[in-house]
């Protein structure tokens, strides 16, 4: 009886990227050189975009005796392990794919996010650093990078790029040519299939890490001079965001207003404590730059979008091409430019009739052409005219209540004030999103934030109220975890209070 | 049909001396035309379509050896197609995904199988069982045991399947009786190689036809009394011609082994999984060369008793390893010991699992337990401690990367038409409530998961509509089916529509019209714009044909148009209207469309000729990360990505470069009144010279107001 056994390899993919692909270069390979070899897949309706695998032996000596080989993988006997995904790797890994004594893993560590990712309300994105972890602990060995980026770079497929890993890796007992020759044979896009398997290739024999993306750096305050030393005078670690805001509300709104910004920036740096005034200062800018029609209109204008734009969807220089907006703003949206008295009496009449659900000016307009271009110049010329809007009003009392709460908060206990001030990441956008927020903001603010104000509430109670509240309130876009939590946390108020009252 | 498979065609002209190498499914069609057979037919369904989508491709070759191919409307049209059979000397072939399949085809099985066959009758099954299988978790094995029809089951290599093709047609023929040869997923996929011979003519064919009918014979049909007659024919003649078929020709292998005291019994399909337990155990050598004798069952029904009894006697213990439940062979294996008085012990279910695919692991296991018990003589310690530091490996991989790691369904395609309906369905419920949804079996059955999460109940195929009959008119709302064209003509038509009309239903239908049959890998339909035959129009047509079933309220809407699909929703849900309401929606199967396109497109961009590409894109600093558009949309190529801003921490919402402008983003931020961060980008290749003077003008006037340069200039703000 011999004691070999086959190189057995895994492969997870997403249906539709051509994981068969890759399949077919490392069998025929195998097969040209005389190695016995054997692959399979399930594929069925994982075709559409599906988690899927696919699995390849080698028998590893040349012969013409035929082997008995398997078609399905065996945990703690896969000797590479191929993902052209992270969490698929995760997925492999998981599923005991992947083993210490015998395993090398080579994935790329781009994602592609899942619905379930995709579709949280803030961000529901898995935390690829657990699977960092388990890549080192649970591997022999690994070959590690941005498969996709390399891809793009070498103007190839992933799928070349993973080739080239595996070859270079040394593992199978083939020759990088015998790879070149299959993708030749097969004479589809043969010299950009060569150069991202190349790139594959000196990257799987030298390993190299992922490395994460660096946030770009912030441009520098001196965008207004006039705010420079205000700025030098807060807290160093906050300067950052503080910087960042005064630019984005001066072109927001002006010059005063990042003044009033700082204003009420510095009452809360005031209070000693540098995480708190660091991240209000974040909030604090968003919360100001609040969207409505006329920032809408500011930001589709801007010259750097249309930049992006040119670069994203690979515009040539020069080459015409048109960009078409889809606006459609409500009864409410368009009565909050009024002034608040008007305002209210005319979303109080569409309120009656109705029509603030159904009424909307739907619009598309071309921003790259004259007509549209014109359009959208006169909301955002309106600007002059925000500040005595119903919205400006109702946002700037909404502010206050915000940083009265935080003030208060910090005379209780820091991190409470830190938890009300996160809390404003609920509130963002526009239209349902923004009044779901603020709803959601309100409730939570009169449930758990008011009592703990006046003291019926343990700060620390709160403390945890509020991480849950968080929570809770960006589960599901109904506001039912929400309201269970909210009903949960006051029913295990309630035994307390006849101690209370005693 | 846009897939070409002109390279599979290829190794299907092969003969002798060559050799053959492909994946299964394509090496049992090799075989088949090898077997001189004089019809081909069947209903496509993963993991078999291949078989008779390569011979579509393949007119040409089909007219050389005058095979007929029949592409059949449902599993029970190609089951009757084997009727041909019953009296002529032609041998046919046709194929189809069980368990789903077989359940469709059974009435016309028991009525072939019944009077029995004079032509070789095969039925090639791709057993949908295990990892990656769509469909319930059952099996074909009932089905042959009750009807008589007897069941191979290979060893998973290609020399062995298409022996038992090949000799299938034998074992048909010796015994009147119709065989179904079994291949599970992994098998119908699996490549490999054997010695290719001539492909053979048939002695009846398209070629070389039939003078006329043969003479009438009451015995040939499945009605009383023939049919008593036929029972006894079955049991007194059939099953003793196929088990002396089976011994005289081989069909199950006995593997000699050292250690005579036990032995296994194993189905064909499972051996190259056992034999790799029997490696991790150090029992056997990857050649296959065990110390355990071992019975491998090519052919799972009829057993040999004799056989079996023969294999047993003188053992202490067999290991009987058969997947799935009940455990039939089991059963069948502990009566041939019991009614020959031998008393070996039979070990099955229980070291074995009862459910599930029966991959190496779960062999491993068993096999410890059996040598432990019934060899304690053999250390099994090394295996063990491999086995159980393997499984210890993937508990801690588990703890670090934890339960949430997120699950990966599959979903709708970039751009398939199928999308917006479930979007407008979720739309409509936001307004008038939620409604029972009836699903049904096709790429529609994707919306069962997240982000739409949309469907009560699956019966079957074609099946939605008659899954609601009882439901409508229990509950205070109308129910809502939803049905692909496939499904329609699959039996929607008959069992839902036909019989929704005859019982006065009201309830409302969706019909996916998008040409084909997507899911099964995008296979013509009677309502197709070609016909495979001629390319033209098959003529029939679904609006005309509910309309003649008497349906009234019929809309077709494209399905694109989001705002109209959730107007005709809301009004057939709402309507004071009684009767069945039928909304056609219309959009060609995106992968079909892409296909075509992108080739026309390539065509068109290199001959300098005008093109223009639309494709969508969000605006990062409008979009504040609350993925509304992503909880009603789901589309692979609207995706997230790190916020740019500084100030903001949740990601952003990004269409890729995946995106083949189908508009449904742009139609959904529109209809659901979502933030206005969509735009959509017409960009002219090959552009004309309108194109370039109108683009140079609106540029400049725009660069003139001071459009391209900066932002408008800061006017003073009021109180500044």
């Amino acid at each position: 009886m011999t004691a070999t056994r086959p190189l057995c390899i895994l492969i997870a993919a997403m249906g539709g990227e051509g994981g068969g692909v890759l399949t077919g270069w490392i069998v025929d390979a195998a097969e040209r050189a005389g190695y016995p070899v054997q692959s399979t897949s399930i594929p069925g309706v994982a075709q559409r975009t599906g988690a899927t695998t696919y699995y390849i032996e080698i028998w590893p000596e040349k012969t013409t005796q035929r082997p008995v080989m398997c078609l399905n993988p065996m945990p703690g006997q896969v000797d590479v392990m191929i993902a052209s995904e992270f969490v698929e790797a995760g997925r492999a890994i998981a599923n005991g794919f992947v083993s210490p004594d015998r395993t090398l893993l080579i994935a790329s560590t781009h994602r592609i996010f899942a619905v379930a990712e995709k579709s949280a309300m803030g961000d529901g994105r898995y935390d690829t650093g657990k699977l960092f972890r388990a890549a080192k602990d649970h591997a022999r060995r690994t070959i590690l990078f941005d498969m996709d980026q390399a891809a793009k770079d070498s103007g190839s497929i992933l799928n070349a790029v993973l080739l080239g890993a595996l070859s270079g890796s040394g593992v199978l007992p083939l020759p990088a040519s015998a790879f070149e020759d299959g993708i030749r044979i097969e004479g589809k896009a043969v010299e950009s299939n060569l150069a991202g398997f190349r790139f594959g290739l000196s990257h799987g024999q030298d390993e190299i890490e992922a490395r994460a993306a660096v946030l770009s750096s912030l441009p520098p305050a001196a965008a207004v001079p006039a705010l420079a030393d205000r700025i030098a005078r807060l807290p160093l670690a906050v300067q950052k965001f503080a910087a960042e805001g005064i630019k984005r509300l001066v072109d927001y709104q002006g010059v005063t207003y990042a003044r009033l910004y700082l204003d009420r920036l510095d009452m809360i740096a005031k209070l000693g404590d540098e995480m708190l005034a660091n991240e209000t200062a974040r909030h604090l800018a968003l919360r100001m730059s609040f969207e409505d029609v006329i920032r809408v209109a500011q930001l589709k204008l801007k010259p750097e979008r249309f930049a992006a734009i040119e670069r994203e969807q690979r515009v040539k220089p020069g080459q015409p091409y048109t960009v078409a907006e889809f606006l459609k703003p409500g009864v409410e949206e368009i009565a909050s430019l009024l002034p608040p008295s008007l305002a209210r009496r005319v979303i109080g009449f569409s309120k009656r009739k109705g029509w603030t659900d159904k009424l909307h000016l739907a619009m598309t307009v071309q921003s790259n052409r004259i007509g549209g271009y014109l359009k959208l110049r006169m909301l955002a010329g309106l600007r002059f005219w925000r500040p005595r809007s119903a919205r400006y009003a109702e946002e700037q009392a909404r502010i206050e209540d915000w940083l009265d709460l935080i003030r208060r908060a910090a005379a209780l206990d820091l991190n409470l004030a830190r938890e009300i001030v996160d809390c404003a990441r609920l509130i963002k956008g526009y239209g349902d999103t923004f009044k779901r927020g603020a709803g959601n903001f309100d409730r939570i603010r009169d449930h758990v934030i008011l009592p703990a104000l006046e003291q019926r509430l343990a700060p620390t109670v709160a403390v945890n109220a509020l991480v849950q509240a968080r929570t809770a309130a960006l589960a599901d876009p109904e506001g039912q975890s929400l309201g269970n939590m909210l009903a949960d946390f006051e029913a295990s108020l309630r035994p307390a209070i006849p101690q209370a009252a005693e | 049909m846009e897939r070409s498979f002109a390279k599979e065609i290829e190794s299907l002209r092969l003969g002798d001396g060559d050799i053959f190498r492909g994946e299964g499914i394509l090496a049992v069609t090799k075989a088949i035309l090898q077997s001189g057979v004089s019809y081909v037919g069947g209903y496509q369904g993963a993991p078999v379509s291949h078989l008779v989508d390569v011979l579509v491709q393949a007119q040409d070759m089909l007219d050389d050896l005058g095979i007929h191919l029949e592409t059949c409307t449902n599993e029970a049209s190609a089951a009757a197609l084997l009727g041909a059979s019953i009296h002529y000397p032609a041998r046919g072939c046709v194929t189809w995904k069980a368990i789903v399949g077989t359940n469709v085809a059974s009435d016309a099985l028991s009525n072939l199988a019944s009077p029995g066959v004079t032509g070789g009758a095969l039925i090639v099954v791709g057993e949908d069982y295990g990892e990656g299988a769509s469909v319930i978790q059952e099996r074909s094995h009932a089905y042959a045991m009750k009807s008589s029809i007897w069941l191979l089951d290979p060893r998973p290599d290609l020399p062995t399947i298409t022996r038992c093709v090949e000799e299938g047609f034998e074992l048909s023929e010796a015994t009147n009786t119709p065989v179904m040869l079994e291949l599970r997923i992994r098998a119908c996929h699996v490549t490999g190689e054997f010695p290719a011979k001539n492909n053979k003519p048939a002695k009846v064919s398209r070629n070389s036809r039939l003078p006329g009918p043969s003479a009438f014979n009451y015995d040939r049909l499945a009605h009383p009394p023939a049919t008593f007659m036929q029972e006894k024919l079955k049991l007194e003649q059939r099953l003793p011609a196929a088990r002396k078929f089976i011994l005289e020709r081989g069909l199950n292998e006995t593997m000699p082994g050292d250690l005579s005291e036990i032995g296994i019994v194993v189905q064909g399909g499972l051996y190259n999984a056992l034999n790799r337990a029997l490696m991790n155990l150090d029992l056997a050598d990857a050649f296959g060369n065990s110390r355990v004798p071992t019975l491998v069952l090519n052919v799972t029904y009829p057993l040999v008793p004799e056989q079996l009894v023969q294999f047993c006697a003188g053992k202490r213990a067999v290991l009987m390893v058969e997947e799935g439940s009940p455990e039939y062979i089991e059963q069948a294996l502990h009566t041939a010991l019991r009614r020959a008085d031998v008393n070996t012990r039979v070990h099955g279910k229980g070291m074995l699992p009862a459910a599930g695919e029966y991959s190496i692991e779960a062999l491993t296991r068993g096999l410890l337990e059996f040598v432990k018990a019934e060899q304690p003589q053999i250390n099994v310690s090394a295996a063990d401690t491999a086995f159980s530091s393997a499984l210890d490996n993937r508990k801690t991989a588990q703890a670090v990367i934890g339960t949430d790691l997120p699950p990966r369904p599959p979903t709708f395609c970039t751009g398939c038409p199928e999308r917006p309906v479930f979007t407008a369905i979720k739309l409509v419920e936001r307004e008038i409530g939620k409604v029972h949804v009836a699903a049904d079996i096709g790429c529609h059955a994707l919306a069962t998961f997240a982000p739409f999460s949309l469907g009560h109940s699956i019966l079957g195929y074609g099946m939605s509509l008659a899954s609601a009959a009882g439901v409508g008119p229990l509950m205070n709302t109308r129910s809502l089916s939803i049905m692909g064209d496939g499904g329609f003509w699959h039996n929607g038509v008959l069992s839902g529509v036909a019989s929704s009309m005859f019982n006065r239903g009201d309830g409302v239908l969706v019909i996916m019209k998008n040409g084909y049959t997507s899911a099964t890998g995008v296979q013509y339909i009677p309502s197709s714009a070609g016909n495979r035959v001629d390319g033209l129009d098959s003529g029939a047509d679904i609006e005309t044909t509910v309309k003649a079933l008497g349906v009234k309220w019929v809309k077709r809407i494209r399905t694109y148009s989001l705002g109209t699909m959730r107007e005709a929703l809301r009004d057939a849900l709402t309507t004071t209207t009684k009767g069945l309401k039928i909304i056609l929606a219309e959009g060609e199967c995106m992968l079909a469309r892409q296909r075509r396109l992108r080739t026309e497109e390539a065509k068109a961009l290199k001959a300098g000729e005008r093109v223009l590409r639309t494709r969508f894109g969000i605006d990062d600093a409008v979009c504040t990360g609350d993925h509304s558009c992503i909880r009603l949309s789901g589309c692979p190529s609207l995706t997230i990505k790190p916020n740019p801003d500084p100030l903001r921490t949740d990601p952003v919402a990004s269409v890729n470069s995946g995106c083949v402008g189908c508009g449904h983003c742009g139609e959904v931020a529109h209809a659901a009144v979502l933030c206005p961060s969509f735009y959509k980008t017409e960009i002219v290749h090959n552009p004309g010279w309108w194109d370039r003077f109108s683009d140079r003008l609106h540029r400049a006037v725009i660069g003139w107001l001071g459009g391209n340069k900066a932002a408008p200039a800061p006017m003073p703000a009021a109180g500044e």
